[in-house]
């Protein structure tokens, strides 16, 4: 089989996603790689606002209860979702290379049940066995930056337009218009 | 040349670019981004995950005997790599924290991430070692033989001979 070009340049058929892929008007996704982890069985389980660039280090991890939402004009260079119930990111955000946003830890905190995922796991192990673990979804607001390497966990509101420093680790809530910095992040003064 | 050999992806070398001899790049597709110049010396090899992410005022250059595994570059400046460098997987060197391929739109000019200008660019000395998933930014002058830890953030001058790690980064051997 020849390689075709086109699944890198944006180019090709965007109609062959999922049908619950919901893309507004001018939304351009360089590789369909981007979409071969999206498992969601929700509807719709992913939606691209108007005029949203997707770059195909962008991939979209989206377990089957999962819904991730992405506003007008947003540009993903390297967002790498793994969402398990919400994920939502708002107009004009900016995501650079290299990023995480995560909303649940996937696997227990506690020892003893994680032995049982871990169990349950396996290649022949059973889906239905692993503890339920509980999500909490992100939302990263209109006009927020995410700088390069960043990783942003359960539960963290991004606010308006603020800035995540590169190389961050990002656990609790941004204000809105605020930049923070370092592993775990913390609110700097610009 | 403007083809390589082995190359999976059908797109060639744009001008500007050069392969020094006995070097190695792993395909046209590192390039496929770039609008800059790229220009890497001898003896070089770069590796599958690497991509020059350059606006049309990048230049880089690299010199010889440097292993890159996977860096991703993105700047519409100067990034000067010295001779005999090891960079490792998911490093990322880059004129913003904030960076863009280029060409990518933005919502309006006042959105836009901006580089802060810094004359020099950014320089990493001969026989330096940057650590996996490093991020080396505008203002970095890393020098000679200095080793960067894995994760570290890097926006300043590290010392020949040193060794620098975390977020923000510090020295922490001599």
């Amino acid at each position: 089989m020849s390689f075709d070009v086109r699944t890198v340049t944006g180019e090709w058929d965007y109609s062959a996603l999922a049908s619950n892929v919901q893309l507004g008007r001018g939304c351009w996704i360089e590789r369909p790689q981007s979409f071969e982890r999206f498992r969601s069985i929700r509807t719709p389980g992913a939606v691209l606002g108007d005029g949203v660039a997707v770059y195909g280090w962008t991939v979209f991890n989206v377990e089957a209860g999962g819904v991730v939402t992405v506003g007008p004009r947003s540009i993903l260079v390297g967002a790498v979702f793994m969402c398990q119930e919400r994920i939502a990111v708002g107009s004009d955000v900016i995501i650079s290379y290299n990023v995480t946003i995560a909303d649940s830890d996937f696997h227990p905190r506690d020892p003893v049940l994680r032995r049982l995922d871990a169990e349950a796991s396996a290649p022949a192990g059973d889906p239905a066995a692993r503890p339920p673990i509980e999500a909490q979804p992100v939302h990263i607001e209109d006009g927020a930056w995410i700088g390069i390497g960043a990783i942003i966990l359960k539960g963290v509101r991004v606010g308006a337009a603020a800035r995540v420093g590169a190389g961050a680790v990002v656990t609790r809530d941004v204000p809105a218009g605020a930049t923070v910095e370092g592993n775990p992040a913390r609110l700097v003064n610009r | 040349m403007t083809r390589l050999a082995h190359d999976w992806f059908p797109g060639e070398l744009p001008a500007g670019t050069s392969l020094g001899e006995r070097s190695w790049l792993y395909s046209a597709y590192a390039l496929h981004h770039c609008q800059g110049h790229v220009q890497i010396g001898g003896d070089c090899g770069v590796y599958s995950g690497t991509h020059f992410e350059l606006g049309p005022r990048g230049r880089v250059e690299i010199g010889a005997y440097c292993t890159i595994v996977g860096a991703v570059i993105a700047t519409n400046g100067i990034v000067t790599i010295g001779d005999h460098a090891f960079i490792a997987h998911e490093v990322v060197i880059a004129d913003s924290p904030f960076a863009l391929p280029p060409g990518a739109a933005a919502s309006g000019s006042a959105a836009r991430p901006q580089p802060r200008a810094g004359p020099a660019g950014i320089r990493i000395g001969s026989g330096a070692w940057i650590g996996a998933r490093a991020l080396i930014l505008d203002g970095a002058d890393i020098g000679r033989d200095a080793v960067i830890g894995a994760g570290a953030v890097i926006s300043g001058a590290v010392p020949p001979g040193t060794t620098a790690t975390g977020n923000p980064a510090r020295v922490v051997a001599r």
